[in-house]
């Protein structure tokens, strides 16, 4: 499990710590239990589908259509309960393979068709949201099944469900891509798909197992929202997608594909939403704190993209200064320890 | 024709080192206005390395470089063009999309006012340079319509209408037929007649003999031979290129067994491979001869399932082989080390070990799940065979050197169980020592019954190294032969299309 704490999670962890530290001492209300739960249910949908995303990056595609995915699979699992009576078991059962079936659409589209992911996935953005609305008119199912409410709002020891859904999950891709030979194909296939195919690699097959990872935690991610408000509706799950590839990104996992770690992206999505409570406690309008994230999402690729640079620079500043006490210098190296988008990947 | 005296360039004893080879040594070289100087050598002999110096790519370390008399130094290919250098390198600077015109004024379009390009004046332009290269091309026609000769005629009339003064070709002819070398011959022949210098750099003796007017043959990095104005002889060029002696040891060991591993019968492929059969025996190492684009490389990706087999048989152990794809080859045996070891062969986001296992994940996986233990302890077993840096299982492979890079892609096909290896140039760029490593591996794997298809455009490497070499023509073996009864000679008149002295065929 050496692999699990590399330097990798180390650059985006400290960061979010960092950031984390800072809030609690500029607010009274950060650590307050209640605002801590409320934001780990806040994150938990949107970071479990945040895995799929990161997997379909590292295997050098990219994934635009889970937030629609998410509105559609709802409409499905509301239909199915409230219009047809399918007992609530096997509905959810039964969205967990709809997501996977749409899943592997994009994948066989984007990878034995040959059509770009990014295109595959905006159509389905757009055709998924569509297909959302011709269910029930366009309009909401309200109150599904008494017994969906508690998927979500649930707890065990007191702790909420969700907690658990992502540290299985989490835990669960990050068995795979380290330990499986699927997780070790995709790492292959992301960093250099020429060379995967010459390896016997079936390059096409693998890239459609990220696509249908994607569909089934998007699916994950689907059942949660229902269950959260007991509804199905055409309008859930908007921009999921784009939060997803900001928490995989701000994490540190390369668009070019092939690097990066799925932990790293549920620190990338606790960071964000804890600079987005930080604004909230300090009443930043929500105009501005949009704005503030867009920066946070800039300074956090630039700063993977630049490393090299910046580390030298850094060195030649503290080195200038003569001792290390400079306190301008002493801080500069914590974010410039990020990830390396240059390091390696793979065995123990 | 207007012939000076004083040289247009003067390459005087320039040096150039890159990381772990002296490419040019002390090399001189007089290009006069009004001729056409041959630059002839072997692959890896220097003649690139002198065209990036002269084309400003590259800068030597020492010596210096004289335009009419006066010592220029330029420090990029910009500079190089503004004091009328053009170099027309093997993959054209051509925009594929934009008009002949438009490639012809490449960067430099006439313009009129609010930086509107000048249609009329560049195509009126780009016709009368190309009337006066009497080259039969549309200046409106789209450059990706054509064909690759005439894309290379139209680099030429770039650099005429540059006003270049001197004007590089290196191995312009290589994919182009008989009429449009003759075609390209007359262009350059009229261009001599109006006072341009042409340094002409090929490895093809018979199309150099009946052009040039001067040669300069390079082998080692060094200028071996300097024909000026001599008439230029086939044989003394041969001997001048290969060399008198072996420039370097080859320890071979016969492995070579009467059993036969891999049967090709007919084989042809979609990309090339035509009517190939031969058949490699147990231990045995079987070298393929010829030019770049000769079809060497079709025959391996044929045999691998790169490629659709459109004919013909493949037998690996007596068990026929249909391969789909390369994990149907590896699966019976069969390994590729590629030329290209950065495009396809390995990955920079992974460490060496991840590296060297990856054609043999199925082997070290259970249930899906991978034996990290048994890949650290197989992969460490073969970086210390092969010599492999330290720690370089851990890092990143982009972090090694070229040597140790290679040694990592053949760790990978080691550990994979292979019966037949194709090797595709698999000492190019790499240093002397980790040469010497790749022919003791050679070695070692035909001890063990491995048979191997080396593919080396180093000839010395290829008669040292080979149990039987090929040579291949057209995507299609002409000839097999033990190495005692191939000489240098041949191969290179086998490659330049000459008949092979007293040819008697050997299976």
């Amino acid at each position: 499990m050496r692999r699990v704490f590399d330097a990798q999670l180390l650059g985006p962890l400290g960061a979010m710590l960092l950031v984390a530290l800072v809030v609690s001492f500029t607010t009274d209300r950060f650590l307050d239990p209640g605002n801590l739960s409320n934001l780990a249910l806040q994150v938990s949908i949107v970071s479990l589908i945040a895995i799929g995303a990161t997997i379909v990056i590292f295997a050098g595609g990219i994934d635009l259509s889970s937030g629609s995915m998410v509105a559609l699979l709802t409409m499905i699992l509301a239909t199915a309960v409230k219009t047809y009576g399918v007992p609530l078991w096997p509905a959810l059962i039964g969205v967990l393979v709809f997501g996977a079936l749409l899943g592997a659409l994009n994948g066989v589209l984007a990878a034995f068709l040959r059509i770009p992911s990014f295109i595959v996935t905006l159509a389905g953005l757009i055709a998924f949201r569509g297909l959302a609305l011709m269910f029930n008119n366009g309009s909401p199912i309200f109150s599904l099944d008494p017994g969906l409410e508690p998927v979500f709002y649930g707890k065990i020891f007191g702790i909420p469900l969700p907690f658990f859904y992502l540290v299985a999950l989490y835990g669960a891709a990050t068995v795979m891509m380290n330990n499986t030979r699927l997780g070790r194909e995709l790492y292959a296939v992301g960093g250099n798909p020429a060379a995967a195919k010459l390896s016997g690699i079936h390059v096409q097959r693998v890239q459609t197992y990220a696509f249908i990872i994607a569909g089934l935690m998007t699916a994950v991610g689907s059942i949660l929202m229902a269950a959260r408000l007991n509804s199905g509706s055409p309008n859930y799950g908007q921009t999921f997608e784009l939060q997803a590839i900001a928490a995989a990104v701000v994490g540190g996992a390369s668009l070019a594909g092939g690097r990066g770690n799925v932990l790293s992206t549920l620190v990338g999505a606790l960071m964000i939403v804890i600079v987005q409570n930080a604004l909230n406690l300090h009443a930043v309008p929500s105009a501005f704190q949009n704005v503030i994230l867009g920066l946070i999402i800039l300074v956090a690729v630039g700063v993977d993209m630049w490393r090299g640079e910046i580390t030298r620079a850094v060195r030649r500043l503290s080195g200038r200064a003569g001792t290390s006490t400079a306190p301008a210098g002493s801080r500069a190296p914590k974010a410039a320890t990020k990830p390396a988008s240059g390091k390696s990947v793979g065995g123990a | 024709m207007p012939v000076s005296d004083a040289p247009l360039w003067e390459v005087d004893a320039v040096s150039k080192a890159y990381p772990g080879v002296q490419a040019n040594d002390r090399v001189s070289i007089r290009l006069m206005p009004g001729r056409i100087h041959g630059l002839l050598g072997e692959n890896g002999s220097g003649k690139s390395t002198l065209i990036r110096l002269l084309s400003g790519v590259d800068r030597p370390d020492s010596g210096e470089i004289r335009l009419k008399g006066r010592p220029v130094s330029m420090a990029n290919p910009t500079e190089a063009r503004a004091l009328g250098v053009a170099t027309v390198f093997q993959e054209f600077s051509i925009v594929p999309s934009l008009t002949v015109a438009e490639n012809v004024f490449l960067g430099r379009w006439p313009r009129r006012a609010f930086g509107l390009i000048d249609w009329e004046t560049m195509n009126r332009r780009s016709r009368a340079v190309l009337a006066e290269l009497d080259i039969e091309l549309d200046p409106e026609a789209i450059t990706a319509t054509l064909s690759v000769a005439q894309q290379q005629l139209i680099e030429i009339a770039k650099a005429v209408a540059a006003d270049a003064q001197l004007i590089i070709l290196d191995e312009p002819t290589t994919a182009l037929g008989l009429d449009e070398i003759a075609q390209l011959h007359t262009l350059l022949k009229r261009m001599r007649s109006q006072g341009h210098a042409i340094l002409y750099v090929s490895h093809r003796l018979d199309e150099v003999t009946a052009l040039v007017d001067e040669v300069t043959i390079m082998r080692g990095g060094r200028v071996v031979s300097a024909a000026g104005n001599t008439e230029v002889e086939v044989d003394a060029i041969v001997g001048a290129m290969i060399g008198g002696d072996v420039k370097e040891h080859y320890p071979k060991v016969r492995n070579a067994t009467l059993e036969p591993v891999l049967e090709v019968v007919g084989l042809a492929s979609a990309n090339g491979a035509r009517d190939v059969s031969f058949t490699l025996h147990k231990g045995e190492v079987l070298g393929l001869g010829g030019v770049l684009g000769s079809g060497r490389t079709e025959i391996a990706r044929a045999l691998f399932g790169l490629d659709r087999i459109v004919g013909g048989e493949v037998r690996v152990g007596g068990r026929r082989l249909r391969a789909r794809g390369p994990a149907d080859a590896i699966a019976a045996g069969l390994a590729f080390v590629t030329e290209n070891r950065k495009t396809d062969g390995l990955f920079f986001n992974l460490n060496g070990r991840a590296n060297i296992s990856s054609a043999s994940l199925r082997r070290f996986s259970r249930l899906g799940f991978l034996d990290l233990k048994r890949e650290e302890r197989d992969a460490s077993q073969l970086a210390q065979l092969l010599e492999l840096s330290r720690g370089a299982e851990e890092k990143s492979v982009q972090h090694l050197s070229g040597g140790n890079q290679q040694k990592v892609v053949l760790a990978r096909w080691l550990l994979s169980e292979t019966r037949v290896l194709i090797l595709d140039e698999p000492t190019q760029g790499i240093d002397v020592g980790a040469k010497l490593a790749v022919y003791r591996l050679i070695n070692r794997l035909t001890a063990e019954g491995c048979a191997i298809l080396l593919i080396s455009s180093d000839h010395d490497e290829l008669l040292a190294m080979s149990d039987r070499v090929a040579v291949v023509r057209h995507g299609s073996i002409a000839d097999i032969r033990p190495p005692q009864q191939l000489s240098h000679a041949d191969l290179v008149r086998a490659a330049t299309g000459d008949a092979i002295s007293e040819g008697r065929k050997v299976a």
